[in-house]
């Protein structure tokens, strides 16, 4: 890059302080950075995968202070102040964990693409699931309504995330 | 939801193969720790495509000036600056001369442009390729290349493009004809014998693969070679394509495949792009990257489909089949590197697994200015299907019996099967069907989803207006011309595994390592499947066709057990016994002799191999082997679909399905069955969701997976699916292919099931079903009380 570039709007940089998996995240980034991107490219956060950077597909899903959102569709700096989550984030978390055994158990990925994000949106679905509601097949499809697979049919998806909602003391459902 | 079926798990000392083992690639994928191709991106500069925004236009001038002075660019390049030796990819598949003999098929030269210097032939077509330092200030950078277009007329509709008058659309060929082919055998009918004849006109719409990740390359260059990472099916045909366009010698390209994000088809195909970014990778000394966005995939890559068929089906009072005629065309857009496997495949699948006398089939496939296509899972066999299923239910409406029983006095039985068809397949092998009972598909399918389920379902919707449809299928599979399995005692006593079908989502590391664990005799935990890279095995062919369980599974199987046969050799000859007295164990090898017992292990082994060894003399145990079927192995089903039509609004849901199908020996039930079940999801996607539109000027409307749906968790229902395994004898695991069988038969029975809603007042002849006339019929059927 020449000394001009560098000067460019483009290339611009903003301070960034956010946390990122626990851990305090301190750069300046280029204002229209996508958060996608700052995972990937900047933190080297690969687990995250960009299908359609547009908002539809749902496998950039991670989670901003608890709550699933699209990564490709924040910019990094709307982060600022927040705590990020991704899958690798989840590695140690109990409910994952037992979703991931499912998902594994019941065929519920093939390529595997989408499935960082399939993990994120169902580790909320039912870490913040309210428990007068039924967990059940219907409410299971709706919740991962925006998150695309397009090799399962969704079949194994569906029957690991009802599995893992399945209390895991006693075996039943939030349904029971 | 229905429980799932009992896992078949593997148990001491029994075969892995027909087990559903885990699969190995789970852990790593689920963890986020996939290697897909975005994922090896860091420290390469951006490559970023600047596309063509007409369909049809002559290039008149391409500046680059600005663009080269953005911040961050390295280089703007058209097909000018790219050092080729040939500027187009050549044809992928070429039939063999007893079928074009026997068939009449003719397809012309394609020459598409890598990057096109004088016309451009589809929007989405790569015309400039950019260098940047990230993608970000490439993007910036493209809006700055100035081209000037002067457009043409775009061609869009295969009927207009293929009239005589039609001006050719690639200027090297007399016309727009892509392809042809012609089958007619069997005795004129009688016309006293037929009952009904029915004429119809059937579309399926152009949609594709579509696959969660986009297409990427990435290519770095060492000395005289270049590595290329590319989201592809089939690595060594890339290879090819690069050699072939660049002069380059095979030695001197290395393509590796990393996990890829599904294929589908669409990825069995090489692109413009995996010839461009090595060559800029060579030209300007960095590593390059490209990763294809969304929308750049939704006009760039591959599509499939896109057929019009013409049929005229007779059958006698009984409702047998007489006589049937087809005349399809087939809009492969501005070209289509698969033309000869897709035209071929629509008319050999035309037969259908039924005793048809008479038949007379026409197809043709026209150059339009639409995207290129591909073979799209099932590629030809769903549109086959669709227009001989469909014409079968209309001849069953006519003669007043249900579709399942007119199919049920035409499917080919246990008496009929092995069944040869009067023609040669695409390798020039006279067709047998080399089945089991196919009667017995159709009514699997129908013990798990009877037409009765209709009652139950219409209580459980009162808000929609309930079928049931039938659909049956016949699939060529595990075609040639061969492929590569590698074998090889690694130095600490484990086995690598690698072949050229590179896998997709397929599993390819769990199954292949069953194969060779059996193979071997060994635990499955000492064998490891390396992802396909042309390193490990020099020729390969590809994952697509469902070949690669057929293919590289037996290719496997026998370099597998040429090494246990080597090995027992060697174990003899250091301990120092009989080959005959040597026995393989889980472990290795052990021998006894009454009084004696002696064992040694895969690792003692690997070290007597190993430099200072007592058998280093001997080299490696190192196995590979080509395995060459002698035609294709074939595999039939039946699918049943119950569908509700919501009587206000005309939108279907499909609402239970099933699958009963006659497949081999299954390698791992489980990724069976999940290749079934996700072929019958992207089924649905075809008939119910999916299109690729275009606008009257040819100018792409579904750009966006907004605009082009995908099938989500609530469009695609529980599938029940029930193998019935028939192994052939084809090749050495008796197995079938399996990875497109989902697939064909779901636009077919969806459109069944439909009509059966609406009581016949609708006729679906096109797919994606529109939902208009459906909602008209619905509101009938509610004003009338029925």
């Amino acid at each position: 890059m020449t000394v001009e570039d560098a000067f460019s709007p483009l290339a611009q940089r903003v301070p960034l302080a956010t946390t990122v998996n626990g851990r305090p995240v301190t750069l300046a980034v280029p204002a229209r950075l996508t958060l996608a991107d700052l995972l990937r490219d900047e933190l080297h956060l690969t687990g995250t995968h960009l299908g359609c950077e547009h908002g539809v597909c749902g496998a950039c899903t991670v989670l901003v202070d608890g709550r699933s959102v699209r990564s490709c569709l924040l910019f990094a700096v709307q982060v600022e102040g927040r705590s990020v989550v991704t899958v690798e984030g989840l590695q140690d978390h109990p409910t994952t964990g037992r979703i991931k055994c499912a998902m594994a158990r019941h065929h519920g990925l093939q390529c595997g693409f989408c499935t960082p994000g399939m993990l994120v949106t169902a580790t909320e679905l039912i870490d913040r699931h309210p428990p007068e509601k039924p967990l059940d097949e219907a409410c299971v499809r709706e919740t991962m309504s925006g998150n695309i697979c397009r090799c399962t049919g969704y079949q194994g998806i569906v029957r690991a995330v009802l599995e893992a909602a399945a209390d895991p003391a006693t075996g039943t459902t939030h349904e029971g | 939801m229905s429980a799932p079926p009992p896992r078949v798990t593997h148990g001491p000392g029994e075969p892995y193969v027909g087990t559903s083992v885990p699969r190995v690639e789970d852990q790593r994928l689920l963890d986020g720790r996939g290697r897909f191709l975005a994922d090896l991106a860091a420290g390469a500069l951006s490559v970023v495509f600047l596309r063509s925004t007409e369909a049809h236009a002559v290039i008149e001038s391409i500046d680059t000036t600005r663009a080269t002075d953005m911040p961050g660019v390295v280089g703007v390049y058209t097909g000018n600056d790219l050092p080729l030796a040939r500027d187009y990819i050549g044809s992928l598949h070429t039939p063999d001369p007893g079928f074009v003999a026997a068939t009449g098929f003719r397809m012309p030269e394609q020459r598409l442009a890598i990057l096109p210097v004088d016309r451009v032939h589809y929007v989405g077509q790569p015309v400039v390729a950019l260098v940047a330092s990230d993608r970000y200030l490439g993007e910036d950078a493209l809006e700055a290349v100035d081209i000037t277009y002067r457009p043409l007329p775009a061609v869009l509709d295969p009927s207009a493009s293929l009239a005589p008058d039609a001006a050719p659309i690639h200027p090297h060929l007399p016309d727009n004809e892509a392809g042809r082919i012609e089958v007619e055998f069997g005795d004129d009918v009688a016309a006293d014998a037929v009952a009904v004849t029915v004429e119809g006109t059937y579309r399926i719409g152009r949609h594709g693969a579509v696959p969660l990740e986009g297409r990427g390359v990435l290519a770095r260059v060492d000395g005289q070679r270049v590595s290329v990472w590319t989201s592809t099916q089939i690595p060594h045909l890339v290879r090819q394509g690069i050699c072939e366009a660049t002069g380059w010698s095979v030695d001197a390209v290395r393509v590796v495949v990393p996990d890829v994000g599904g294929g589908f088809g669409t990825k069995a195909n090489v692109y413009a792009e995996e010839v461009v970014v090595p060559v800029l990778a060579r030209l300007t000394g960095h590593d390059l990257v490209w990763v294809e966005d969304r929308q750049e995939h939704l006009v760039g890559s591959a599509q499939g489909r896109d057929q019009v068929h013409r049929t005229r089906l007779s059958v006698d009072r009984e409702g047998r089949v007489l006589r049937w005629e087809d005349d399809f065309l087939l809009d492969i857009g501005a070209g289509g590197l698969w033309v000869a496997g897709v035209v071929a495949n629509t008319a050999i699948h035309l037969l259908g697994p039924y005793r048809i006398p008479r038949v007379r089939l026409r197809g043709r496939a026209a150059f339009t200015n639409k995207t290129i296509t591909a073979q799209y899972r099932g590629a030809g066999r769903p549109e086959a299907c669709f227009a001989l299923e469909r014409s079968l239910d209309d001849a069953a409406g006519r003669l007043g019996i249900t579709p399942v029983e007119i199919r049920r006095r035409n499917l080919l039985t246990a008496a009929d099967l092995p069944y040869a068809q009067p023609l040669p397949y695409r390798d020039g092998v006279p067709i047998v069907y080399d089945g089991g009972d196919y009667l017995r598909c159709l009514d699997s399918v129908l013990e798990l989803l009877p037409a009765e389920t209709v009652e139950r379902l219409a209580a459980e919707h009162p808000d929609l207006t309930i079928g049931h449809g039938v659909g049956c299928y016949i699939e060529a599979t595990g075609r040639g011309s061969f492929e590569s399995g590698r074998v090889r005692l690694t130095s600490t006593g484990g086995f690598e595994v690698a072949s050229g079908a590179a896998s997709a989502g397929q599993a390819h590391e769990t199954v292949f390592a069953q194969v060779a664990a059996d193979g071997l005799g060994c635990s499955l935990e000492l064998v490891t499947v390396r992802r396909s890279d042309t390193d490990l095995v020099r020729h390969g062919v590809g994952t697509f066709a469902s070949r690669s369980a057929v293919l590289a599974g037996s290719a496997i199987r026998r370099a597998a057990e040429q090494l246990l046969d080597q090995a027992t050799g060697r174990a003899a000859q250091l301990l120092g016994v009989s080959p005959d007295l040597v026995k393989s164990t889980a472990s290795g090898f052990a021998a006894a002799d009454g009084s004696s017992e002696w064992e040694i292990s895969w690792a003692d082994l690997a070290t007597a191999c190993a430099p200072g060894g007592a058998q280093e003399q001997l080299g490696p145990l190192d196995v590979v082997e080509y395995f060459h079927p002698e035609t294709v192995t074939w595999t039939m089903g039946a699918h049943a679909a119950v569908v509700g039509v919501h009587r206000g609004t005309g939108a279907v849901s499909v609402l239970s399905y099933a699958v009963a199908h006659e497949g081999g020996v299954e390698i791992n039930p489980q990724v069976v069955e999940g290749q079934v079940i996700g072929g019958v999801a992207q089924g649905i996607g075809g008939a119910l969701l999916e299109q690729f539109r275009y606008s009257p000027t040819g100018q792409p409307t579904s750009t966006t997976l907004a605009e082009y749906l995908l099938p989500g968790t609530c469009d695609v229902p529980d599938v029940q699916v029930r193998h019935l395994g028939v192994a052939t004898p084809c090749n050495p695991l008796g197995v079938r292919g399996a990875g497109e069988s989902g697939t064909i038969a779901v636009s077919a029975t969806v459109a069944g099931a439909v009509e059966d809603a609406l009581h016949g007042l609708v006729r679906v002849s096109e797919t994606p079903i529109r939902t208009g006339p459906l909602r008209a019929a619905a509101e009938q059927i509610r004003r009338e009380g029925q």
